[in-house]
């Protein structure tokens, strides 16, 4: 089939991160990929990138600032006509680098919280760098970049939904996304200890509702998470339609996780042209279309929706990637999803398993 | 609840959201209106003025009893008197005529804002589809008027006198009917709603039509906003095609080029209103072209692509 115009580029500079956050959503094997890329050839890349039409990169990782070339990473995107769009957890990004990074070129940032205070925050980060965070905040805000907070909800901070909004409101975010964990990546191995329950999802909904109603600064988005809506969450217009990701090694993906997927074959920028990676590669083909879904998806009058789901959700709690998402009621599968909701009605503790290098 | 729950409910409903709470409303009670901000104002208010006589007609039509409409027929008259040159509507049209508006432009309701448009036509709408009950509790806006209109009364003797006191007369008219008509009308919803479910539906009419009267401020407030490219937003060429492309942090835009266009002016300097009567003049024949402008500059502030300088 011809491919798609891609919009969007996710450019993974890096699996290398200071912190270790238990939903983390890097492969789970993510310290066997190196960082292959130098700063020209993600320099070259852009170049290509924008004659495929692509408009925006989102420089992310990992940690990208954790690349001493960023600066020179940037310039690059600024000079291949990219918005250029950086996501960090704010360390280690002092207030110089941010005003370097913004000279070449850089256009607006996403900053990742886990909740509003240090403790709390060092407990699902597994670090401590909360005030390094904020610094990071005023620092953007200071230097008049467009300021994104982006906060991972579950059980142990869905209460503080409203001081997560005001803190936001407090560093002048322009924009708060509160996104409910996932089933799948380093979150799926935490499951039972993040799934939060529908009463503490409610809640939060409500709260959100108000806050929204209260300002429009900051824009605020909340979704409830698939697991509890009985349709799986639309997967980004379809992989392969509008988004490439580059991971570390020069990998062309349709999406972040998709390198998951099992016996899929994906082409590397270091060989192949960045057009013939997207547009031919057998890993990108093979869930562009319809051609690829299963019943019920494949008579489904929502499937132009929703496109089936999440493929990786599917394999991670089906071990087929072309299966309808659990998440959706019609899923033979979904069981599953209805088991983990019963699972987080119950009070319990469970220990939290961080981010590390030891796949399994 | 019990009538008097009921009506303190209602109360604090209305303390709470009615429109007397408005940016825009408070700018006009403290003289912060230009005439430009003032003539948008009347010239969309009358759009609003003119649905409620039809809204009374429709409520109306629901009441089963004669002493209901013998005393709601009140309302009618009050607006369209007893003959031309008569009732609210001509004293909105003098007040139209006072602030420097050409009288059979307001009448001929072109230039309505779009938003307003939308918010006046869900009013009627809302009765239409309403039992007798729930429409009388939605009209129960009236109990802030009274207290909105010798705000106004006041404020416009104060602070922009060169509206005429010609201009006034609706305001003064008005301090005297909604009071009445507010009594009425909350006595028929204290006396009817008196199962928990009426109740609660009788509160949530009342809310919605708070919502409508905000909406119909917001459009207007829209309206002179000077808007300009959102900080990180940035105007450029399709490098894939022939059109043009707002690019921003969460997404992009694809213009027409009616869209440029229009881009090209909100550079923080023109209100709305200025660009869609510059558009006007660029393009005399053009159908509706202040509307897409006003409809256009709406869909991109919501996205965030543009904001208020
Ligand atoms: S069956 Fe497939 S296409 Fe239909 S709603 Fe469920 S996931 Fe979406
Ligand atoms: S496959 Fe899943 S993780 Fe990947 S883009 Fe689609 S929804 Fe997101």
């Amino acid at each position: 089939m011809s491919a798609p115009r891609p919009w969007n580029l996710v450019a993974e500079l890096t699996y290398r991160c200071p912190l270790r956050c238990v939903y983390c959503s890097n492969p789970l094997d993510f310290a066997r990929v190196s960082d292959a890329l130098d700063a020209p050839a993600w320099c070259d890349v852009f170049e290509q990138a924008a004659g495929l039409g692509v408009v925006h990169v989102g420089l992310t990782g990992g940690e990208p600032s954790a690349r001493r070339d960023l600066e020179e990473i940037v310039a690059g995107a600024a000079r291949a006509e990219l918005h250029a769009h950086l996501v960090t957890a704010g360390t280690p990004l002092s207030e110089r680098r941010l005003e370097a990074l913004a000279a070449a070129g850089l256009r607006s940032v996403q900053l990742s919280f886990q909740d509003v205070d240090r403790d709390a925050s060092d407990r699902i980060a597994g670090r401590s760098f909360f005030e390094q965070k904020l610094d990071c905040a005023r620092a953007v805000r200071r230097l008049g970049l467009p300021l994104t907070l982006n906060v991972v909800l579950h059980r142990h901070n869905l209460s503080r939904v409203r001081e997560i909004i005001a803190l936001a409101r407090a560093l002048d975010a322009d924009r708060i996304e509160l996104a409910n964990v996932q089933l799948h990546g380093f979150a799926l191995r935490n499951a039972e200890a993040l799934l939060p329950s529908r009463a503490e999802l409610d809640a939060a909904s409500e709260t959100v509702r108000d806050e929204t109603l209260r300002s429009a600064r900051p824009e605020i988005l909340f979704v409830l998470p698939d697991w509890y809506r009985d349709r799986p969450k639309p997967c980004m217009g379809g992989l392969g339609a509008r988004t490439l990701v580059i991971d570390p090694s020069g990998r062309v993906l349709p999406c972040h996780a998709a390198a998951s997927l099992p016996g899929l074959e994906f082409w590397n920028v270091a060989h192949r042209s960045l057009r013939e990676a997207w547009e031919d590669s057998p890993g990108m083909n093979a869930f562009r279309g319809e051609e690829w879904m299963q019943p019920p998806c494949r008579s489904c009058p929502e499937r132009f929706r929703d496109q089936g789901g999440c493929r990786c959700q599917a394999f991670a709690l089906t071990g087929d990637a072309a299966a309808t998402d659990p998440a959706c009621s019609l899923s033979p599968h979904h069981e599953v999803v209805l088991r983990a909701r019963e699972g987080a009605e119950r009070a319990h503790a469970v220990a939290l398993r961080y981010r590390d290098a030891t796949p399994g | 609840m019990s009538p008097e729950e009921l009506e303190s409910a209602l109360r604090t409903l209305l303390a709470e959201r009615y429109h007397d709470h408005h940016p825009f409303n408070l700018r006009m009670h403290e003289g912060r209106l230009s005439p430009e901000e003032i003539r948008t104002w009347v010239r969309n208010r009358y759009y609003y003025q003119t649905r409620i006589p039809i809204k009374d007609g429709i409520i109306l039509a629901k009441a089963e009893s004669p002493e209901f409409r013998r005393e709601w027929l009140h309302r009618i008259r009050d607006h369209d008197g007893d003959g031309p040159g008569d009732g609210g509507l001509e004293l909105w049209l003098s007040l139209a005529e006072a602030v420097g508006l050409d009288r059979s432009e307001v009448e001929r309701l072109t230039l309505v804002l779009p938003g307003v448009r939308a918010a006046c036509d869900d009013y009627v709408k809302l009765v239409e589809s309403s039992d007798l009950l729930t429409s009388v509790a939605a009209s129960l806006t009236e109990m802030s008027a009274g207290e909105i209109m010798r705000e106004r009364l006041a404020a416009f003797e104060r602070h922009y006198p060169w509206v005429g006191e010609e201009g006034l007369r609706y305001f003064r008219s008005r301090t005297v009917q909604a009071p009445r008509d507010a009594a009425h009308g909350l006595h028929f919803v204290l006396a009817h709603a008196r199962s928990d479910e009426d109740q609660r539906r009788c509160i949530a009419a009342l809310e919605r039509k708070c919502e409508i009267l905000w909406r119909l401020l917001d459009a207007i407030e829209a309206a002179h906003a000077r808007p300009r490219l959102a900080p990180g937003a940035r105007l450029r060429v399709d490098p894939a095609g022939t059109g043009d492309l707002v690019v921003m942090a969460e997404r992009a835009i694809r213009l027409s080029p009616s869209g440029r266009e229009i881009v090209e002016l909100c550079d923080g300097t023109r209100s709305v209103e200025a660009i869609a009567s510059l558009l006007r003049e660029r393009h005399p024949d053009a159908e509706g072209i202040e509307d897409d402008v006003h409809e256009f500059v709406a869909g991109l502030r919501r996205v965030r692509a543009l904001e208020a300088a």
